[in-house]
């Protein structure tokens, strides 16, 4: 039987792992059946076992009403102990299956909630780049940290939803053996009075939604408020908004006691309903009991049962109500996991030059060459065109070649027209992959195409670090070093040489120093220079830096140049910028117009003899406010 | 300069010698070996996932980083003076509540009664009268139950409104010097989850505690009036579950905060991951992200395990000790009854007592997760208003504009002086551009000019008058600090400008839109001041939005502005487009620029070149350049 937490290693697996199961993805229904077969056993013993659990529940009364008749009112201590006995072990049947029921549930709540993690996981891993394009990232950590829950959610109600309807069947069976007429009472009772309450649960569902919706604008207040906090204690503006904020609170406030009131009329009408039931019963009860069809004891088990039956029906609604939540939640997790990668593995794989040959690296589209074992400098009055030749370089797709991804339409009727149109769109990004795969890519390093060489072997020869780089939580070590593999000394090197030292003495603990999330805490020019430590430390043989000073002020951005073009001494490295402090220590400067190269030459040369360049580097003063 | 990297070898770590994820007596488990050593084996799990649960629970109220953490004590007594506001309610809650209770305790009873009837032989007679009494009765119930549950309601809705206006009023009275240096991160989990999970714990949890106290004690009540010799071997049987309740309520907090804070390390590792995506993939990271996922949830699921097992433990107990006081009482009550003490009747209301107390209860137990969590939230939220204020406002009014800092030192941390006895004086009117390396202490230089912190020695002044020592309204209207302004507010378009002066007219509004250029687009937005602009409105271009956050300057109307380059508004990039707003917002006024890009400097009326909180060059361009120091280098290479 499976235990949590579960293996998932399909979407992404790594070198020395085996694949899992790949989820069924053909719809959200079949996705959902999909994760109950992965833990049958588990659901499926859960559900014996709570038939177990509920024994007190079921056969409680029934037995006390027997030991009432033939114990007590016949006076006879035999059968009172027999049955007392019998009420004991059956207690003590439901404690200890209660707690085996309630670690079964646990464990296939926690399967499919890990599970569903994972399996994100894996999957943001094997898309990349690409999952911000081609899903929206929201979505995606939604279906981790709400979606997931309510497939557990789902699995445990199944299994209660089983032993209810085993529990409800027996029952149905006591009271029917016992007396026919009141036995269809109680069981025609139960789904009436559950039944009773649904006409109200429509006007309560209504406002509980309005006032979730005013709680979120809410939140989005305040979360707006300390956004701009800064501000609001630098400038002013504290009784504005704060104002703002208390009228908000106040809506939501009377958003929230209509519908308290709806919740307690629902719960009243409850307590009448079934109260008055349990007059019902006691009246006919009473009136069999002198026709002599019914025993005092039998009465005594009848009342027991009453109200138990409403139990099962509930389970049943909630069920339902599960089911459907689920349901949704399994087409946000479909949508985020259909998703599949453009890449195509090379069906005659090509092998990237020896490092030892010193191969240049060359883009078609802009005629840009990068010399092997000189730093290259590429100028660009348009920075996103030097960003897009980043890209090209290292096999990245570009921000322009993806269309935004395509959201769920909203609304139950154009729930089908969305399906459609989705399965479309799935289709056609397929084709155009499989369009683009078999293309050559248009960048060759000493003359093979990076289309034809697997990826992992583009990734690991050519690093382009581009301005969206990110930090991680965790040490400065980490930071620095993700994959474990530097001396103190290299790392040391990368820190000094990125103009960093300022970081690591910042953080207490030095290289045990923590960073928080992405980074935060530190400044925009400190994040980016860790961020170019961890890029040189990675000491790629082609490194691409995008921007990598943009954040920096000019003391340290020339302190950098000057220093990384003595770390990466012959090593291929290309850097996009346009601020003079990198532009004296280029080995070969390039400047780009319209997406081509138009010039090169080293510094002075273009200073010199080209007009167009001076206007992109040596900026007019008017570009300045002060 | 030191070298800073000289105690490196101390603080890095030979990753061979990382602990594992899991200490090695939860991995491993012995499953082939005697029972004895395998309960023991259990036994060291629990204990060692309790001590876990114990750390995180205290790091969580002892905070390393962000905002401090109110102590219970504190929580307890600042619920209780709320309730005490809300003596009225809270007594019609608890009495109405109460009388619901009362009204379901008698049913059983009149059912009782019934039953003695018919064994009595005595049905027929008035047995539709006393249907009638239980039909009264049973009204009785339901319409306490709905007055009880409305009175809740709304008690529950008003403490909670009340609570978190509370909370984003203290936020916005958080000292200035905490609110620049602090990251907002922690404060957004604070008014986002912390505040849901206390809503949460409000509006369910408080009015679920209070009826099931109610009921159990009003239950006990009943049992006895009913029958002391039926009700006392029921409840000597149910009393040792006290005890384990206790405990595990005592146990349930630590173990739902270290919960709960593993699954925010699982969203905030995915989160990284899939934002990280390209940085994951760039780096060859997939198999470290992926590890540090696992690592998480097999963290989470050691938490789970814990909860799980403290709730195996309770169940145990509660489930023996409320259903065996049945069996007791169908015992005891066989004697009773033919011993002529006891009638069917009362043994009848007594089973029916006795089933009805676990149900409350079950109830408690499945809130009190949401109590606990609930509370911790609490402590957090009002741990914001724990943070002492920041500065004791004077009554000196400045005589005068000009903005002198003397002897300035300033340190972060204690002994680590980034600021060495800086003597600082902008000439009133003049631009003036600091530069210097990062971590010189150029940005601090700001901060202490700008009046957001106080130096450690020396002091800022601004017309004779320690700028510390203002008011912040006073100091507003000296001087701003100019960073992140392109954040547009929720609001209307009139509420994001006049934040300075909230209570400037229409008039002022205009103009000071006028003034940077925007007056035209906003007179064609459709709602004109009124328009509602930010997050989920009608979105600005970044151009509108810099515009917006200098009317806002124009309006507040300081004298002086402290701009830093790497973080204000003032993007180099639109600069150029925004030219005419930025000099409508600068004309007249005195402007220490902290700049990183050497345009800037050059421009400038004079330039302080800082190096190790020290000013080493001050001067006009032209005197810098001939000067032939730092800045003559710096200035040649960016030319050149």
């Amino acid at each position: 039987m499976r235990d949590f937490p579960p293996r998932v290693t399909v979407f992404h697996t790594l070198p020395a792992e085996t694949s899992t199961p790949a989820p069924d993805l053909r719809s959200p229904a079949r996705f959902l059946l999909w994760q109950m077969r992965q833990q049958a056993p588990v659901v499926a013993s859960s559900g014996l076992v709570g038939v177990l659990w509920q024994l007190p529940l079921t056969v409680g009364p029934w037995i006390v009403g027997r030991a009432v008749d033939r114990g007590l009112i016949a006076g006879s201590t035999t059968a009172t102990l027999q049955w007392t006995g019998l009420l004991l072990l059956v207690t003590v049947v439901g404690a200890v299956f209660g707690i085996a029921m309630h670690t079964l549930v646990v464990r296939s709540w926690l399967i499919a909630l890990y599970g569903t993690t994972l399996l994100v996981t894996r999957k943001a891993v094997q898309l990349g780049h690409l999952l911000p394009r081609r899903t929206p990232t929201g979505e995606v950590l939604s279906v981790a940290s709400g979606d997931a829950d309510e497939f557990g959610g789902l699995t445990e109600v199944t299994a209660r939803a089983l032993s209810q309807l085993v529990a409800y069947l027996g029952v149905a069976t006591i009271v029917l053996l016992t007396s026919p007429a009141l036995g269809l009472m109680v069981l025609a009772a139960a789904p009436i009075l559950v039944g009773v309450a649904l006409p109200l649960l429509r006007p309560l569902h209504r406002r509980q939604e309005s006032e979730r919706q005013r709680t979120s604008t809410l939140t989005s207040l305040a979360t707006d408020i300390v956004a701009g906090l800064r501000i609001l204690r630098g400038i002013g503006g504290e009784s504005t908004f704060g104002r703002n904020y208390a009228r908000q609170s106040q809506l939501t406030r009377r958003a929230g006691v209509s519908a308290g009131m709806w919740q307690a009329a629902i719960e009243s009408v409850g307590v009448l309903m079934s109260g008055c039931f349990l007059v019902l019963l006691m009246y006919a009860g009473t009136r069999a009991v002198e026709s002599g069809s019914l025993t005092v004891g039998e009465l005594v088990s009848f009342l027991g049962y009453g109200l138990f039956m409403v139990g099962p029906i509930q389970t049943f609604f909630e069920f339902v109500q599960k089911l459907t939540r689920a349901l949704v939640s399994a087409r946000k997790a479909v949508t985020a996991l259909e998703t599949s990668p453009p890449w195509r593995a090379p069906a005659v794989p090509a092998a990237l030059p020896d490092p030892a040959e010193r191969a240049d690296l060359v883009d078609e589209a802009s005629g840009f060459v990068a010399r092997a074992g000189l730093l290259t400098v590429v100028v660009s009055s348009v920075p996103e065109s030097s960003a897009a030749l980043a890209d090209r370089l290292g096999r990245w797709f570009t921000a322009d070649e993806e269309p935004p991804a395509l959201l769920e339409p909203a609304g139950r009727r154009r729930l089908r027209r969305g399906r459609v149109e989705r399965a479309a769109r799935r289709e056609q990004l397929a084709a155009r992959d499989d369009v683009r795969a078999a293309q050559p890519w248009g960048v060759a390093y000493g003359g093979v195409d990076l289309a034809r060489v697997p990826l992992e072997e583009v990734r690991r020869r050519i690093l382009v670090s581009d301005t969206g780089s990110q930090l991680f939580a965790g040490s400065l070590q980490d930071a620095v070093d993700p994959l474990g593999v530097l001396t103190r000394e290299q790392a040391e090197q990368a820190l000094r040489t990125a103009a960093a030292e300022d970081v690591y003495d910042a953080l207490a603990g030095g290289w045990g120093g923590e960073l928080e999330e992405r980074g935060r805490g530190l400044s925009g020019g400190q994040r980016q220079r860790v961020v170019l430590a961890r890029a040189l430390a990675a000491d790629p043989e082609v490194l691409v830096l995008v921007e990598p000073t943009s954040a920096v002020d000019a003391h340290t951005e020339a302190r950098i140049a000057q220093r990384l073009a003595a770390h990466r001494r012959d090593r291929t490295t290309v850097v996009t910028t346009v601020s003079p402090l990198w532009l004296h220590h280029a080995d070969r400067v390039v400047l780009l117009s319209g997406g081509r190269v138009v010039a090169e030459g080293s510094h002075q040369e273009l200073l010199a003899g080209e007009p167009r360049y001076r206007e992109v580097v040596v900026r007019a003063p008017e570009d300045s406010y002060v | 300069m030191p070298d800073l990297l000289a105690a490196s070898a101390a603080t890095w770590r030979d990753r061979a010698d990382d602990p594992p994820v899991l200490p090695p007596e939860l991995t491993v488990v012995p499953t082939h070996a005697p029972w004895r050593v395998r309960v023991a084996a259990l036994r060291t799990r629990h204990r060692v996932r309790r001590e876990r649960a114990e750390r995180v629970y205290a790091e969580s109220r002892n905070p390393a980083r962000g905002w401090p953490v109110a102590d219970e004590r504190a929580v307890v007594r600042f619920l209780a003076s709320l309730v005490r506001r809300r003596r009225r309610s809270f007594t019609a809650m608890v009495l109405l509540n109460g009388l619901a209770a009362v009204a379901a305790l008698v049913v059983p009873r009149l059912l009782g009664e019934l039953i003695d009837r018919v064994a009595a032989g005595s049905g027929g007679t008035g047995l539709a009268s006393l249907a009638l009494v239980i039909v009264a009765v049973v009204v009785g119930q339901a319409s306490f139950t709905f007055a009880g549950q409305v009175t809740s309601t709304l008690f529950g809705q008003n403490l909670l409104a009340s609570m978190r206006e509370y909370v984003v009023d203290r936020i916005l009275q958080l000292p200035l010097s905490r609110v620049e240096g602090a990251s907002t991160g922690d404060l957004v989990t604070r008014v986002t989850r912390d505040v849901a999970t206390m809503s949460r714990a409000i509006q369910f949890g408080v009015p679920t505690a209070v009826i099931t106290l109610l009921t159990v004690v009003l239950s006990v009540g009943a049992m006895l009036s009913n029958s002391v010799l039926l009700a006392l071997p029921a409840l000597l049987l149910i009393s040792p579950s006290v005890v384990q309740v206790r405990r595990y309520l005592r146990r349930a907090a630590t173990c739902y905060i270290a919960e709960g804070a593993t699954y925010s390390r699982i969203n905030s590792t995915l989160t990284e991951t899939v934002e990280g995506a390209r940085t994951v993939e760039a780096l060859g990271l997939a198999g470290r992200r992926l590890r540090a996922q696992e690592d998480d949830i097999a963290a989470s699921a050691q938490a789970e395990r814990y909860g799980m097992t403290l709730r195996n433990l309770l169940f145990a107990v509660i489930d023996l000790t409320f259903n065996t006081p049945r069996v007791v009482t169908v015992l005891v009550g066989a004697w009773g009854y033919w011993h002529g003490q006891l009638t069917l009747g009362q043994i009848t209301a007594a089973v029916l007592y006795v089933e009805a107390l676990s149900g409350p209860l079950d109830r408690l137990v499945g809130e009190v997760d949401r109590l606990q969590v609930g509370a911790a939230s609490t402590a957090r939220l009002l741990g914001i208003a724990a943070v002492p204020p920041d500065r004791q406002p004077g009554t000196d009014v400045p005589t005068g504009r000009e903005l002198v800092g003397d002897d300035l030192r300033f340190a972060y941390r204690p002994g680590h002086d980034v600021l060495h006895g800086v003597d600082f004086r902008p000439r009133v009117g003049e631009r003036l551009a600091v530069v210097g390396p990062s971590g010189s202490g150029k940005s601090t230089l700001g901060r202490l000019l700008a009046g957001i912190n106080q130096p450690r020695t020396g002091s800022v002044r601004v017309g004779g008058v320690e700028l510390f020592s203002l008011p912040l309204e006073q100091l507003r209207e000296e001087v701003a600090l100019v960073t992140q302004e392109h954040h547009v507010f929720v609001g209307s378009v009139r509420d994001n400008i006049v934040l300075g002066r909230e209570a400037a007219g229409d008039e002022a509004v205009w103009r000071a839109l006028g003034a940077v250029g925007s007056a035209d687009w906003v007179h064609r937005l459709p709602d004109g001041l009124d328009t509602r602009v930010g997050s989920g409105n009608l979105a600005l271009t970044p151009a509108q939005a810099q515009q917006v956050a200098m009317a806002r300057l124009v309006i507040a109307d300081p004298h002086t502005l402290v701009l830093d380059e790497a973080t204000s508004l003032i993007d180099p990039r639109t600069a150029r487009a925004l030219e005419g707003s930025v000099n409508a917002l600068l004309d007249g006024r005195t402007v220490v620029a902290i700049a990183h890009r050497l345009h800037t400097a050059h421009d400038a009326d004079r330039i302080a070149v800082v190096i190790d909180g020290r000013i080493v060059e001050l001067g006009s361009h032209e005197e810098l350049v001939a000067l032939d120091g730092e800045y003559a280098e710096l200035w040649r290479a960016w030319t050149s």
